[in-house]
């Protein structure tokens, strides 16, 4: 892809675009949609700049071909960030972020992008530029349109432009883990954490660790046992975060730690993981059921990703909101320009 | 149908039913049915389909701004009779309730295990989970916590041609579902792409501590620029709410909470969380009441203080009848930094239209509530309080900030739109809702501009709220 591709430039094929202004990705969307040419990859690259930052507002509205990791950089010299801790931040750009809903541990306490989200530019599949939102942290004027491109890879428009309120950077942030402890075991201790006064901003199980299954007779007999650690963040002053590192070690949260796990898990097998969501009270029996090799598993959500092991169980939509999602598909994009919509 | 008591035709009994709490503007519905369940709720909208007639959602009637006017008649659905909590997952911090349900009745069932609901409108004894669904309702502590779509789930919803559709999280599924985020689409759609029947809600852990302030200014000026710099001080307050004086001595006359009468705004600063952290923030926040000259900064001394100082702020509404017959509520928004550019334009508008404007709002979130004071008997009133109102929005928009912040568009602010939303943004507003609703037949004439006004429509009587 060159950089100086324009509207002429991707005429023949529209597959792949690299517009450098919102203005050029209109005419070729609409160039496209008029030829009935389907658009595959967008490369919005050029598109990289902080439109506007007001951190006395605590917001900021971007162009959404800027890195998450660009964008924290210059947040972070107003001490401020945006909560959502995804994996890549280095090459993760925000129109990335939005269209893939992706999270990090820190989800326990911040949630995913559509928390922070507070305005969005959307380029419809004929061109036409669509906002929604706007630059403030409370608003209902309008449909709340904005949710429906997280997530939506692209199927029902490319978002040019991303407003999001921010969070200070905390003071202080800590991490604990436990020993290495069986599913049932990590299940007690999340429970013991939710019931308590400790406010994590992230709650993970990773794993497993084969242990020898203690009590089993027969020497050599004894069955790899698979365990995991349950590990904590704590984020705030600095006068709670010592408080709740002490509590959490009164829980059996007593090692520190700190989030290699999560950084080694999609660095080395990021490409091979799955994902499946459980009802978070399932997660022991979940873990037990996929056998997997290695897992991150967020113990507030009940979300897992993983490596070897079963398939995820594949859950059947819907018919009803399989048929509402199609009808959203064929009216925001009626000739299918667009990258098909998510299963 | 829909059982006895089901259905509610009798002209007397259908007045109840003629507007919400937004009552400039009144239309009666041709019926109101009160379903008991979400077959007959389907069975209703799919009988409503076959006829093709108007649907109106409706829970409790509390909303701000005309959203459940059954403008051309039609078939209006109260939620009513379907007011039961299904289910608490404590475990899951979880609890399905049918959408019927009062807001207030979440905490109150949850509150013994240390957990509450965390959208907490003005209305919340009165208003139902359904309807803050429909409007995207905040609240004094959404500054920290957030509003209603992160807090919902999952709903079920009755599409308008009848079909049953379940939204986002099933309650006994992950918080992640593939496919597109209809559940944040329809939250906040104002009851016209279904009818909610039921939700699976969030419940949140209430905080180990509160330090709850009371900070005494002599002038609306300094009590803005502490709300600035508070914020911008990385404070992010459980809420942070103004007072002005006028509130102030409405309120003291109703209720004598102990308010001083001669000061010029008052701020609630509300801080939760852990208590090892609590002092040292406190201590911040006195310090930056103290730099914009705050004569006085009170420390509520106990739960029962904190309580009657909410009580104050929740009833303040209410206390506006005091001062005048009738009264227009805004909610606009502007940048947190704008607001005391924005808390002199409102000041400069009620002497420009000889109104009193009294203010009572969100500050932390830059959600203003003026309230303009008008007596109904004078035409000319009428016109001015009309006109402030418009006045006092246009300039939210052009500060950069919006029409509204919780109370939405509804009939009320139709004609704001095309001021926020270019027509391309408003076209793909109406693409989301003819994929909901393809024939327009849910909650009709709301939202958009240009849609159906009755045409003699002349202000009336605005209770209080």
């Amino acid at each position: 892809m060159t950089p100086d591709s324009s509207l002429s430039s991707v005429a023949p094929g529209f597959q792949r675009l690299t517009p450098a202004d919102k203005k050029e990705l209109s005419r070729a969307l609409a160039a496209a949609d008029r030829e009935r040419q389907p658009i595959r990859e967008l490369n919005l690259t050029r598109l990289n700049r902080v439109l506007w930052f007001t951190p006395e507002d605590m917001t900021v509205k971007v162009e959404t071909g800027i890195t998450l990791q660009d964008l924290q950089t210059a947040l972070a010299r107003s001490k401020q960030w945006l909560p959502i801790d995804p994996p890549h931040p280095e090459t993760l750009t925000i129109a990335e972020l939005l269209a893939t809903n992706v999270s990090g541990p820190r989800r326990f306490g911040h949630g995913t992008i559509r928390e922070h989200l507070i305005g969005l530019q959307v380029a419809l599949a004929d061109g036409r530029l669509a906002s929604s939102g706007g630059n403030v942290v409370k608003n209902v004027a309008g449909y709340d349109l904005m949710k429906l491109f997280i997530g939506a890879r692209h199927s029902l428009g490319f978002a040019v432009e991303a407003t999001f309120k921010l969070l200070p950077l905390p003071q202080a942030e800590a991490f604990v883990q436990s020993q290495p402890v069986s599913f049932d075991e990590a299940e007690r201790l999340t429970v013991a954490v939710l019931d308590s006064e400790l406010v994590p901003v992230s709650l993970d199980w990773h794993g497993p660790i084969a242990a020898p299954a203690l009590g089993v007779s027969g020497v050599g007999q004894a069955q790899a046992q698979a365990q995991a650690r349950v590990v904590m963040g704590f984020a705030g002053t600095a006068e709670d975060v010592p408080w709740q590192v002490r509590r959490a070690a009164a829980l059996g949260l007593t090692e520190p730690a700190n989030l290699n796990y999560e950084r080694e898990f999609w660095e080395e097998l990021g490409a091979a993981a799955q994902t499946w969501a459980v009802l978070p009270s399932r997660l022991a029996r979940a873990l037990s059921e996929l056998k997997a090799v290695r897992f991150v598993a967020r113990a507030g959500q009940g979300l897992i990703h993983y490596t070897g092991g079963m398939r995820p169980p594949v859950k059947e939509t819907d018919p009803g909101v399989r048929t509402l999602s199609r009808r959203i598909k064929d009216t925001f994009d009626p000739l299918h320009i667009l990258p098909e919509l998510p299963a | 149908m829909v059982g006895p008591g089901g259905v509610v035709v009798g002209p007397e009994e259908l007045l109840v039913y003629e507007c919400d709490a937004y009552t400039l503007e009144k239309h009666l519905p041709g019926v109101v049915v009160l379903p008991r369940n979400t077959a007959e709720v389907a069975a209703v909208v799919k009988l409503c389909a076959q006829h093709q007639l108007p649907i109106i959602p409706r829970g409790a009637g509390t909303s701000l701004s005309g959203t459940v006017l059954a403008v051309t008649g039609g078939v209006m659905i109260a939620l009513t009779r379907m007011n039961r909590i299904l289910d608490i997952d404590y475990r899951n911090r979880r609890a399905l309730v049918e959408s019927g349900v009062v807001n207030a009745w979440v905490t109150n069932a949850v509150k013994g295990r240390g957990l509450f609901y965390a959208p907490d409108p003005s209305s919340q004894p009165a208003c139902t989970i359904g309807g803050n669904i429909g409007t995207n309702s905040g609240g004094p502590h959404t500054l920290k916590y957030g509003v209603t779509t992160n807090h919902v789930l999952g709903f079920e919803l009755v599409l308008p041609d009848g079909e049953v559709v379940w939204l986002g999280a099933a309650p006994d599924g992950g918080e992640d579902v593939g496919g597109y985020d209809l559940r944040g689409a329809a939250i906040g759609s104002e009851g016209m792409f279904g009818i909610v029947t039921r939700a699976l809600v969030r419940l949140v852990r209430a905080p180990q501590g509160y330090k709850t302030m009371l900070a005494v200014f002599e002038t609306v000026d300094d009590a803005s620029a502490t709300v600035s710099d508070i914020i911008g001080a990385g404070i992010v307050p459980g809420a942070l709410e103004m007072m002005d004086q006028l509130i102030t001595q409405a309120v003291e006359a109703a209720y004598h909470f102990g308010f001083p009468l001669d000061a010029g705004a008052v701020l609630i600063v509300e801080l939760d969380g852990l208590t090892a952290g609590l002092e040292a923030q406190a201590a911040q926040v006195n310090q930056i009441c103290r730099n914009h000259r705050a004569r006085e900064v009170r420390l509520a001394a106990d739960d029962q203080a904190r309580a009657d100082l909410w009580k104050s702020r929740k009833r303040a509404f209410g206390a506006i009848g005091r001062l005048s017959p009738n009264f227009i509520t805004q909610d606009g928004v502007v940048p947190r930094s704008k607001l005391p550019e924005m808390m002199r334009f409102i000041q400069r508008c009620s002497e420009k239209y000889r109104l009193r404007i009294p203010n009572v709002f969100h500050a932390g979130d830059g959600n203003l509530h003026p309230l303009i004071l008008y007596d109904e008997r004078d035409a000319d009133q009428v016109r001015r309080a009309l006109a402030a109102s418009d006045e006092i929005l246009t300039q939210c928009v052009a500060l950069g900030g919006s029409v509204t912040g919780e109370h939405g568009i509804g009939v009320e602010k139709m004609d704001f739109m095309s001021k926020q939303f270019t027509p391309d943004d408003l076209e793909a507003m109406r693409m989301l809702r003819r994929a909901f609703d393809p024939a327009g037949r849910c909650n009709p004439h709301k939202m958009f501009p240009g849609s159906k006004r009755c045409a003699d429509f002349v202000p009336r009587k605005q209770v209080s709220a």
